[in-house]
């Protein structure tokens, strides 16, 4: 997968693409793993919006972590489907509690086919009760391309990553990042692509503050520096939660980000985005939706958005069998193209 | 569709065996059929009626997969015992997208030994293209047939067909693109006898004639049927044309196909196969070919719903391409 550096998000956000995959495949087998997909997400931690049940114990401690910095559009950001195309088939083999490895076999009309082979492994320090470090994670393509990130918790409040990402034979990304999580504010710092002879790195900070129970303020600041240049790029972060709602919005120097979610009821969830950028000077308004019917173990994600794109998504489990059909089509009424595909997820 | 257009570019079609949109009328069904009793069973001891030329190795192409690409999804609606509408909606990365209405009109006549043979077939394209059958009895062994289509507003075929189906032979003759002006006609003789009570000969002979050439072209045909298969072969100066259908159980049928054509100096082989799981309302089809194309396509009835799933991918590896196709039936 491409790095694409873009000045809103973080490196961080930037190098964990969402995977292909039905999240809630990857985190089926064993207790020891994560609730993350067998791809690059960073396991997440506390949710969100802090259930209502826990009003009575924020007595003496009436204000919770806020999560990370990265975290804050992704509830959004889940809701909305993944441009799929060509076939896919993933095989996941959990070997045992902590090993986990994955297939996949990948035909394209657009872009190269090829297989791909990732394992996952989870450690024995277990933190909590879906949680266990360290996790490491790798993924080799066929062409020679390697993505492999290693996540650790030193301490109860220290946690550290290491991310490195290779197309074929070069290193196109290399970086490295601390998160510390106080009681109600989380602080991290990233240092992504540091090359020592060429003088050139990219140095990210990320503060997340919780104001209220509901209200959460922070910001990132974005410093690179290249031989002869040299700029910095600073952002801030609110973050409003309801009941049943998560509001968002990034302001910065590069442009302005705002997500809406909505948890309508128990199958329908709602996602509103906004996005400019004064670089590229144009906006983005998407609207998405996802229709969760376990019952017949069905999930469906719509959208619709501002450039005339349409797309939906369609997952089914074919139950006595552990197999899960994906089906998926794009169409971009402006510029007349049109994607489909589907993919086969077995265990 | 057009009998005399598949014959001159059928060998050399790039896009065998992916057949046309429109599915093969049931006036050319192969009489073979093995829910019905084997034709060549006849209670009087005589020699059955072969059918008819175009459905010759129509067994053979049924068991390959139908090329698809992009999403369909077509809503078929019966409106009365005779009257049936179809919308179709087609969304393609390769070509435009389209809307298509398809209409259909049965005729219950007396002669007509399957009852709900269509008559009328309508069809009409979002971009203004026309398809239009007709079908008429006139008396009991002879049906004439007339064909027209084009292209947005250009005419491309008009022909006119008229068959006779006697106790043991078929004889038909076609006149194809008849133009006046342009002085240009083909014209298509088509004859089948059955021999013995398995063994079928007949031939074709193709004549057009344009304002500066003329020319013509002799076909023949046999085809031999034994309960569990048929074979069938087309040999003339134009090419030949073999294939072989093999029911191997009631879930499983196999086909082989070979196609020479001495036009563009190709051949291909092809193998097929068709798995039937009545009981998991699925058919897949399968095929495999000499131009390195390998092609499946699944359909799932999916049944408290009156739909069906079709989901189907080709891959050409000789030229590297993907075609992925989804589409669902309602009704």
């Amino acid at each position: 997968w491409p790095v694409a550096l873009t000045q809103m998000g973080s490196v961080l956000a930037a190098s964990s693409p969402a995977p292909a995959v039905n999240p809630a495949g990857g985190g089926a087998h064993g207790a020891g793993l994560g609730s993350f997909p067998p791809g690059f997400g960073m396991p997440s931690l506390s949710p969100v919006s802090p259930p209502s049940g826990q009003a009575a114990e924020d007595a003496d401690n009436p204000l919770q972590n806020p999560g990370t910095y990265e975290e804050c559009h992704r509830k959004c950001k889940e809701v909305y489907p993944m441009q799929m195309e060509g076939v896919r088939l993933v095989v996941n083999k959990g070997l045992s509690n902590h090993f986990q490895v994955n297939h996949t076999v990948n035909l394209s009309t657009i872009a190269e086919s090829g297989y791909r082979f990732g394992a996952t492994y989870v450690g024995t320090k277990q933190i909590g009760p879906a949680e266990s470090f360290p996790v490491i994670v790798g993924d080799m393509d066929n062409t020679g391309s390697l993505n492999s990130q290693i996540i650790h918790q030193l301490t109860s409040a220290l946690r550290t990553k290491i991310a490195i990402q290779t197309q074929q034979q070069k290193f196109v990304n290399w970086q490295c990042d601390l998160e510390y999580r106080g009681v109600d504010f989380t602080s991290a710092v990233t240092l992504g692509n540091p090359d020592i002879l060429v003088g050139s790195g990219i140095l990210v900070a990320h503060y997340l503050q919780s104001i209220t129970p509901a209200l959460a303020l922070g910001g990132e600041l974005v410093y690179h520096q290249r031989p002869g240049e040299e700029g910095a790029v600073t952002s801030l972060i609110g973050r409003y939660t309801g009941e049943n709602y998560v509001a968002t919005l990034t302001l910065g120097g590069a442009g302005a980000h705002a997500t809406y979610y909505h948890k309508a009821n128990e199958q329908l969830q709602l996602g509103v985005e906004f996005e400019a950028n004064m670089k590229m000077q144009e906006t983005t308004t998407s609207v998405g939706y996802q229709v969760d019917l376990q019952k017949a173990n069905l999930l469906f994600k719509g959208t619709v958005d501002s450039n005339w794109m349409v797309g939906a998504t369609l997952e089914k489990k074919l139950l006595p069998l552990p197999l899960t059909l994906a089906l998926g089509a794009f169409l971009n009424q402006r510029k007349h193209k049109f994607q489909c595909g589907f993919s086969v997820t077995i265990g | 569709m057009g009998s005399v257009l598949a014959l001159s570019s059928g060998a050399a079609n790039g896009t065998w065996p992916f057949s046309p949109d429109t599915p093969p009328s049931r006036w050319d069904t192969h009489p073979a059929h093995w829910d019905r009793p084997p034709r060549w069973e006849r209670r009087d001891g005589r020699l059955p009626n072969p059918g008819s030329f175009h459905s010759l190795h129509r067994s053979c192409k049924d068991v390959f997969p139908q090329q698809i690409e992009g999403v369909k999804m077509t809503v078929n609606k019966t409106l009365s015992s005779f009257f049936k509408a179809s919308h179709t909606f087609h969304l393609s990365a390769v070509s435009p997208s389209y809307y298509r209405f398809h209409t259909e009109h049965l005729q219950d006549d007396q002669y007509s030994k399957d009852k709900d043979a269509p008559a009328l077939i309508g069809e009409m394209d979002s971009s203004g293209s026309l398809n239009a059958h007709s079908l008429i009895h006139l008396t009991e062994g002879v049906r004439a047939r007339a064909v027209f289509q084009s292209q947005q507003s250009q005419f491309v075929t008009w022909q006119f067909e008229t068959e006779y189906r006697g106790s043991d032979f078929t004889a038909a003759v076609t006149v194809a693109n008849p133009d006046v002006l342009r002085e240009s006609v083909i014209l298509v003789a088509h004859f089948l006898q059955s021999v013995s009570s398995g063994l079928v000969l007949g031939g074709e002979l193709v004549y057009h004639r344009g304002r500066a050439e003329e020319g013509g072209i002799l076909t023949l045909a046999g085809q031999y049927s034994r309960p569990n298969w048929v074979a069938t072969l087309n040999a003339g100066k134009g090419g030949a044309h073999a294939s072989y259908y093999h029911r191997a159980n009631k879930q499983i049928q196999v086909g082989v196909e070979f196609e020479a054509s001495t036009r563009t100096q190709e051949t291909t082989a092809s193998f097929g196969y068709r798995m039937e799981l009545p009981e998991a309302n699925m058919v897949f089809r399968g095929m495999v070919n000499s131009r390195c194309i390998i092609g499946g396509v699944l359909e799932k009835r999916l049944t408290p719903l009156p739909a069906t799933l079709i989901m189907g991918a080709f891959v050409n590896h000789r030229g590297d391409k993907l075609q992925v196709g989804l589409g669902v039936n309602v009704g």
